[in-house]
């Protein structure tokens, strides 16, 4: 009986460790032993490849660019993301009438679905019949419909702009309401507390506000990071990475990859799944994930 | 306590096993039909591209193929057909993971069938098909279906291009007739232009399939992917000039802004909604523009090249080819042999407007105007070279970025797709 009583920890954890196993690391292990492989475009494999297919990927002219594009893209959204939910979480936190509408419309973006958002902001930046367009043109921004000036998603330098613009939209009120939760653990004696003291509004957000914050600032932060480095909806529905490669983030560049060879599109994920670890691994590193709020 | 004990366990331990049966649950059902015994009924699995607009749309391919099945099965009761229709975005990709799954279906009908053959995973045509039958397609079709001499495709269904050109905008701006050269086109370009038309000529060289107006234009200069022996000439000077006088148009405004960017889908829709005076498009493209306001008021000509209108056109054919894994070619023959003497191709010309494959079906359109244009180019059609191995990497590379080649420096980027094709 004493020896059942060994096992019964593994029959509860059990099928959580199964679980993990077959929904987490199988893929994991099936994506790297892919990449070594010689997959045909038809996906019959045609058997080892060394690292013949990292070498192909790392060859490639856009590469690179991608990869950098890839950081400017996590960087810009995460970043404007943050600030932003950062001012709308304490707007929100505060007592005005109709509160509660505010709050439930910022839930809205999130509800809908990514590729529903995206598809609607291609279809309101269209060249022909945007309604951005539309009001670009009464305004006297640009001449006339349907040329080069109204084609924003046309041209990587105003596309990337506005790709990261619905992704900062998506990503808001996700960020928002893990922010107010946060907020909402603040016990309001520190408060008090401060305003004793004389503490500036500034200095009270400052020295207050934002370090017992930072334990919902750093999920919500961390969360947004590896989702967003692995978004894909919201670039391929609206340019498919074009023109060229020049809204491509490696994401995008992955399944492009896979039309045309299945190994180095292995690859390229392995990458790109080495990337999110790092990627995470200097976001704890920065944020000082273990270290008590003082 | 000990039943508590006893009783968490099993739980925990029904539960693996429940879990893990899911895990491995799909290899018994993939081999379990492979034994098709004699005289019990047989289920073939069908994979199909989806022609319709969309999986609701009264043209959509379950619909389509579930018309087909129903009459197939009320003939034959022993044998019953699984269809898994996919849009035609996804088919590749979910091909493939079912190959390296080793769950092929027995019968696939997609874009494409030259892959499969060096990994002998097809049946040869004559194992699968009445000769009746493979004598009735056009020769120049079914020898595309040939590797080293044996046939593993068969046509499923072709289309053709040409220019469609709106009659109204042209009459507005004072065009008499379609244009027959390129400085024709160019000057019919500039009077839509001026009367404010905004984009004279569609030209989608985005994502979805730059690979066949760039092809329409290089053969309008006497270019091509392939030479005759079949050596890769993607920048050849022919080509590279083609895309000079298309960059010229570009500049000038004259076409769609940001080619590189541009969906067929979203030109010809513009085209259907009559802000676009030309556009290059084939049989399946009427019925879009059929629903617009352009609808009655369009026409279609040959494509105009660099010195008078081409003789050949691109033609794309469809294929539906026959996996031998699961050993079921007695009951596939049957299925392609009702397939293509009844009815059924005669619903996708209704249905989709694409061009039959066999001398039947074709003599039985000949009276039909609006495809009379690409029944008449198909014979003289030029083909991708779909065969080599190295087409699926270029023509991703076209894709993606040809767009480049009216932008920035045609040769250069051409020489890049070339080296594409011409890489180990």
């Amino acid at each position: 009986m004493k020896r059942l009583r060994v096992l019964e920890p593994l029959a509860w954890v059990g099928p959580a460790v199964v679980l993990i196993a077959l929904v987490v690391l199988w893929p994991v292990i099936e994506m790297v032993r892919t990449s070594f492989l010689e997959v045909s475009r038809f996906g019959v494999v045609r058997g080892g490849n060394g690292t013949k297919n990292y070498d192909k990927l790392f060859a490639e002219t856009d590469f690179w660019p991608v990869m950098f594009r890839s950081l400017v893209w996590v960087v810009a959204v995460v970043g404007f993301t943050v600030l932003i939910s950062l001012a709308l979480a304490q707007l929100f936190n505060q007592r005005f009438p109709g509160r509660k509408i505010a709050r439930w419309a910022l839930i809205a973006p999130w509800a809908a679905s990514v590729l529903m958002t995206s598809i609607i902001f291609k279809w309101m930046l269209d060249p022909e019949v945007g309604i951005i367009n539309l009001i670009r043109r009464d305004l006297g921004l640009i001449p006339a419909m349907g040329g080069a000036d109204a084609d924003q998603l046309g041209q990587a330098a105003t596309a990337f702009p506005w790709l990261i613009f619905v992704a900062v939209f998506v990503s808001v009120p996700f960020t928002t309401y893990a922010l107010l939760a946060g907020l909402a653990t603040i016990p309001s004696d520190v408060y008090e507390a401060a305003k004793m003291d004389g503490a500036s509004k500034f200095r009270t957000y400052w020295s207050i506000t934002l370090p017992l914050l930072r334990p919902a600032l750093t999920v919500a932060a961390l969360i947004n990071v590896m989702n967003v480095f692995n978004s894909f909806p919201i670039i391929w529905s609206m340019t498919h990475g074009q023109p060229g490669y020049s809204t491509a983030t490696s994401t995008i560049f992955m399944f492009i990859l896979k039309g045309s060879n299945i190994g180095e599109s292995a690859a390229m994920s392995v990458v790109n799944f080495g990337m999110v670890i790092i990627l995470t691994a200097i976001f704890l590193k920065i944020s000082k994930w273990k270290q008590e709020v003082a | 306590m000990n039943i508590k004990l006893v009783g968490g366990a099993a739980l925990g331990l029904a539960t693996m096993l429940v879990l893990s049966a899911c895990g491995g649950g799909s290899q018994p059902a993939a081999g379990g039909d492979s034994t098709g015994q004699a005289g019990g009924p047989v289920t073939l699995k069908m994979v199909a591209a989806d022609y319709g607009d969309n999986p609701t749309a009264d043209n959509a391919g379950t619909k389509f193929w579930k018309s087909v099945v129903d009459q197939f099965q009320a003939a034959n009761p022993n044998i019953k057909v699984d269809v898994q229709v996919i849009s035609w975005n996804d088919i590749d990709k979910q091909v493939a993971t079912m190959v390296q799954n080793g769950q092929v279906p027995d019968i696939l009908q997609t874009g494409d069938y030259s892959g499969f053959v060096k990994d002998q995973l097809l049946y040869k045509t004559d194992e699968v098909l009445s000769p009746e039958v493979s004598k009735d397609m056009l020769t120049k079709f079914a020898d595309f279906g040939k590797v080293d001499g044996t046939a593993y495709g068969i046509p499923f269904v072709s289309s053709a291009r040409a220019l469609f050109y709106n009659k109204e905008l042209f009459e507005k701006a004072g065009i008499a007739e379609p244009p027959k050269t390129w400085d024709e086109l160019k000057a019919a370009a500039e009077k839509l232009k001026a009367a404010g038309v905004s984009q004279p000529f569609g030209l989608p060289l985005g994502q979805e399939e730059a690979q066949a107006e760039s092809f329409l234009w290089m053969l309008g200069n006497g270019g091509g992917y392939t030479d005759a022996s079949g050596k890769w000439t993607v920048n050849s000077p022919a080509n590279v000039e083609a895309f000079q006088y298309v960059k010229g148009l570009v500049d000038a405004g004259l076409t769609t802004p940001n080619p590189g960017t541009k969906d067929r889908k979203t030109v010809w829709e513009d085209f259907a909604a009559g802000k676009v005076g030309m556009v290059n498009g084939g049989p399946m493209s009427i019925p879009i523009f059929d629903k617009g306001a352009v609808s009655g008021k369009y026409a279609v000509a040959p494509i105009a090249g660099k010195t008078g209108p081409l003789d050949t056109t691109l033609g794309v054919m469809d294929w539906i080819m026959a996996f031998n894994k699961n050993g079921h070619a007695a009951e596939i023959k049957k299925f392609f042999d009702f397939f293509y003497t009844g009815d059924a191709t005669q619903k996708i010309v209704d249905n989709y407007k694409l061009l039959p494959v066999t001398n039947g079906g074709i003599q039985k359109l000949s009276g039909d105007e609006k495809l009379k244009p690409f029944l008449d180019a198909l014979p003289n059609a030029s083909f991708y070279p779909f065969k080599d191995p190295k087409w699926s990497e270029v023509n991703t590379t076209i894709k993606q970025t040809v767009g480049g080649a009216v932008k920035d420096d045609p040769a250069k980027v051409l020489g890049d797709i070339q080296k594409v094709a011409e890489g180990s």
